[in-house]
């Protein structure tokens, strides 16, 4: 086929009248960064629907002492499930979807750099969450029934040798993350290229918008954290199929050696989750305090300080592993150093905040509940840090409690944000705002009903991953606190999925730029065109809409 | 000679190129996935898998050399026109070149210093006299406040914390003290932030937070004390605070932040011609 026929070709697709599989198609064969975010979002909050329905179950099974909703052994998949759906299919797919979206609207670019990567990258994290998931019917038990991997999330040695795990679950646990893990790499390489090579003219580093800086820096971390993961699950595989003894402890391999190799993996991690949610509350702060967002240049140090430290602190997972004071009071001192940075932002988004003229809108509610959230999530970590603490601790449901304000009530809260936030760009429909303030409120209540306990249950010594407990420890109040907030939760879900649908359908016009916004993506369209741009813009300053619609007083006059 | 010589451009038509669609992407990771695949399920599967990556990645291969296939995107209605608006950042007290970032004008710390102290008088006052009807005792909260140190007074029973212990007292007035201050110094900072009723904020809104998460950990921490608080008095008092602290600082005078100075008066360099601190430059 000619060059000049497939041209023609892909005039016709975009015809008007398509039918239901020349759209299917398009979707599959698409290497469109706008489509392929939207099928990341998606995938991730689908995933997210069934983490959170095995997150319910496990609380429902909690709720009070000896009941017996689900089994030890069902229990065990659920909480493994539920911890890697949540952090490798719902964290991983949506960051990557929302950089996908706008990174190249906000430098100003058609697309990513390598957009057939792209769309190389999203089908197999896609694949590798679908064969995770297959495990439920293809993976055969001891006994030879189907079952799900049920190791934890982060599949300690030696419980994952063939000893110790029968059957095939470990393996899907294994190859459905490492595909996955190669998605997730593919797509961190295309970020980096993108945002180093494809910036519209006059967007120096420092003129870029803070969300691309803290996608870049995550994007690096993704580099540099995968492969040691990956390089560890085919170690585990070696073990299991070739008779390998990296991790068996029983013929002289070394279970601590695993837990080097996935912290080193894991803690940068928490980091790759939480710097898109960063991204998204340093984009939405300043837009609804309509100000300026307060020591950007502090803003970026402290975020690859951020990405640095990060990388140096992923022992704090192993205190309780019995290694030398030296070593502990090394890794003390280095997570402990990273609430600095951590807080400069914190102090920074409260500055822009301070004396701004704050909108109280849905995207700047769940913004503000990320930041109260993650600061005593950030909190509770400090206290983590120090060892003996640690110890006391240490695989309680504190912890569970501590890395839930973490990752849910901050990256999850700075998610729906996002959602509330771009889904007019990304649809051209407005969300509604009463619906969403309901959704808000539901979460905010839901969330911390179900967390802020935890912090008690742990204190008081219940540990985490028991499927059931006697009823005289003294736990009973706090789970059933824990449980009740479940319910909460799920209205508030059900009120978020009920907007967005709607929205789709019957939502307001958004038009391009309905929050009065500075950054790129709102100079074009909603939805954007295929192209993004008729036109490259030029730019002159961090905020570029901001010197259009102030000619007399543009931000260039200041940076 | 180039490749771009053996495939000459045609004419254009309207529009703007972008990738053309592929498939290959998409065959590539399913086959990845199945060659994984067989490995839990059949080594059919696997070498299925091996043939779609291999057919996928010659597709890819396809794709891109010799040159990038592209479609041409139709251009569609762009953008609304961006209209200037009338709206313009703050100027720093007759300074035009320089932009207000965070407000001028805030509450001294000192504000906070002394509405706590006040606050801090004021609530013990409250709280004596609720030792007072409840326990006919003028010590009972001095030491009930010593025992979240002191080792062994939350046992004691309630006689025995009605009467005036020298070491309790000392105790509770450095605590007292110290909590007054910090917490007054906090509200003198995060007061002025809170842009609507700032005193219901720190009169009501904090002193409830806090007594809840009191009620809600005292069991945790200290078992024993739990038994003995009032907690109606325990609210009253941190309400009683909370209103007068809260109001000392708010009706204290705002002063001028370093924003206003220049670089030279920040760092304290002092020459003949430099203008006083917080004079304009202009």
């Amino acid at each position: 086929m000619s060059t000049m026929d497939q041209k023609n070709q892909g005039l016709q697709s975009h015809a008007p009248g398509a039918t239901f599989a020349t759209r299917l198609h398009e979707w599959i064969a698409t290497s469109d960064h706008k489509k392929l975010g939207v099928m990341y979002v998606t995938a991730g909050l689908i995933f997210f629907l069934i983490g959170g329905f095995e997150a319910s179950m496990m609380r429902w099974q909690l709720s009070w002492p000896g009941l017996n909703v689900v089994g030890p052994e069902e229990f065990n998949r659920l909480f493994t499930m539920h911890g890697t759906t949540m952090v490798f299919l719902v964290g991983m797919p949506i960051l990557l979807g929302v950089a996908n979206y706008f990174v190249p609207l906000m430098i100003g670019a058609r697309d990513l750099a390598f957009p057939r990567l792209n769309a190389f990258g999203f089908w197999l994290f896609l694949f590798g969450g679908l064969l995770l998931y297959y495990s439920y019917f293809g993976a055969q038990g001891l006994y030879g029934m189907g079952s799900s991997p049920d190791v934890g999330w982060f599949a300690y040695a030696p419980l994952t040798e063939k000893t110790f795990s029968r059957g095939h679950s470990t393996d899907y646990w294994i190859l459905g993350i490492g595909i996955s893990g190669f998605g997730s790499i593919a797509t961190g390489i295309n970020l980096i290229v993108t945002i180093l090579c494809r910036r519209c003219p006059g967007m120096s580093l420092m003129k870029m918008p803070l969300f691309v800086w803290l996608m870049f820096i995550d994007a690096i971390l993704i580099m540099i954290a995968m492969p040691p993961l990956t390089a560890a699950q085919v170690m585990l595989l070696f073990d299991r199929w070739l008779g390998a003894q990296f991790f068996d402890t029983q013929d002289g391999g070394s279970a601590v050696l695993w837990q080097n190799l996935f912290w080193f993996f894991g803690h940068p991690e928490v980091y790759i989750l939480i710097l898109p949610a960063f991204a998204y509350v340093s984009e939405i702060i300043p837009v609804f305090s309509r100000k300026v967002i307060f020591g950007y240049p502090l803003m970026v140090a402290a975020t690859i300080a951020i990405g640095f430290i990060s990388l140096g602190v992923w022992v704090h997972h192993m205190f309780a592993l019995g290694l030398s004071p030296m070593v502990n009071a090394i890794f003390m001192g280095s997570t402990m150093l990273i609430a600095v940075p951590t807080g400069m932002k914190m102090f920074n988004w409260i500055a822009t905040l301070y004396g701004g003229r704050i909108l109280l809108h849905t995207p700047m509610l769940f913004s503000l509940g990320f930041l109260t959230q993650f600061l005593l999530g950030g909190l509770t970590g400090v206290m983590l840090a120090v060892v003996p603490f640690d110890w006391q601790v240490s695989d309680s449901y504190f912890v569970v409690g501590h890395f839930h304000y973490v990752l849910f009530g901050g990256l999850v809260f700075s998610i729906f944000a996002a959602i509330y936030y771009w889904l007019p760009k990304v649809s051209g429909r407005m969300l509604d705002e009463k619906i969403g303030k309901w959704h808000f409120w539901l979460l905010f209540i839901g969330f911390n009903l179900t967390f802020g306990p935890m912090h008690v249950s742990g204190m008081l010594g219940m540990p985490r991953r028991i499927y059931t407990y006697q009823a005289d420890r003294g736990w009973e109040l706090w789970n059933l606190l824990s449980s009740i907030g479940v319910l909460f939760q799920i209205a508030a879900i059900l009120f978020f999925t009920y907007n967005v649908l709607n929205s789709l359908f019957r939502g307001k016009k958004a038009g391009d730029d309905p929050w009065d916004a500075w950054t790129l993506e709102w100079a074009t369209t909603s939805p954007p065109p295929e192209y993004n741009f008729k036109e490259i813009p030029v730019v002159h300053s961090r905020r570029p809409l901001w010197d259009e619609k102030h000619p007399e007083d543009p931000d260039w006059k200041y940076e | 000679m180039s490749s771009k010589e053996f495939h000459p451009r045609p004419p254009q038509p309207e529009g703007i190129e972008i990738p053309a669609p592929t498939s290959s992407p998409f065959t590539c990771a399913f086959g990845l996935t199945l060659v994984a695949a067989g490995l839990v399920t059949q080594w059919v599967v696997t070498i299925i898998g091996f043939m779609l990556l291999i057919i996928g990645a010659i597709g890819w291969f396809r794709e891109v050399h010799p040159d990038d296939q592209e479609e041409i995107a139709r251009i569609q209605r762009g953008p609304l026109p961006i209209t200037p608006r009338t709206s313009k950042v703050k100027r720093l007290m007759g300074q035009e070149r320089h932009r207000q970032r965070i407000p001028a004008m805030i509450h001294p710390y000192s504000a906070g210093v002394w509405g706590g102290i006040i606050g801090g008088v004021v609530m013990a006052i409250v709280a004596t006299i609720g030792s007072l009807i409840e326990h006919g005792s003028l010590w009972y909260a001095c030491n009930l406040l010593s025992a979240t140190i002191l080792i062994g007074v939350e046992s004691q029973t309630v006689e025995q914390l009605s009467q005036f212990s020298t070491t309790s007292f000392v105790v509770a007035m450095i605590i007292q003290s110290l909590m007054s201050v910090l917490v007054g110094l906090i509200y003198g900072v995060t007061l002025p932030m809170i842009p609507r009723f700032p005193l219901l904020f720190a009169a009501v809104f904090v002193p409830l937070v806090w007594s809840g998460l009191t009620w809600a950990t005292i069991s945790v921490i200290n078992p024993l004390l739990q038994d003995n608080i009032d907690w109606l008095w325990f609210i009253g008092a941190q309400i009683t605070y909370g209103i007068v602290t809260g109001w000392w600082i708010i009706n204290t005078e705002k002063i001028g932040t370093m924003q206003n100075w220049s670089y030279l008066e920040r760092v304290g360099i002092e020459s003949p011609g430099i203008p006083e601190q917080g004079e304009s430059d202009e």
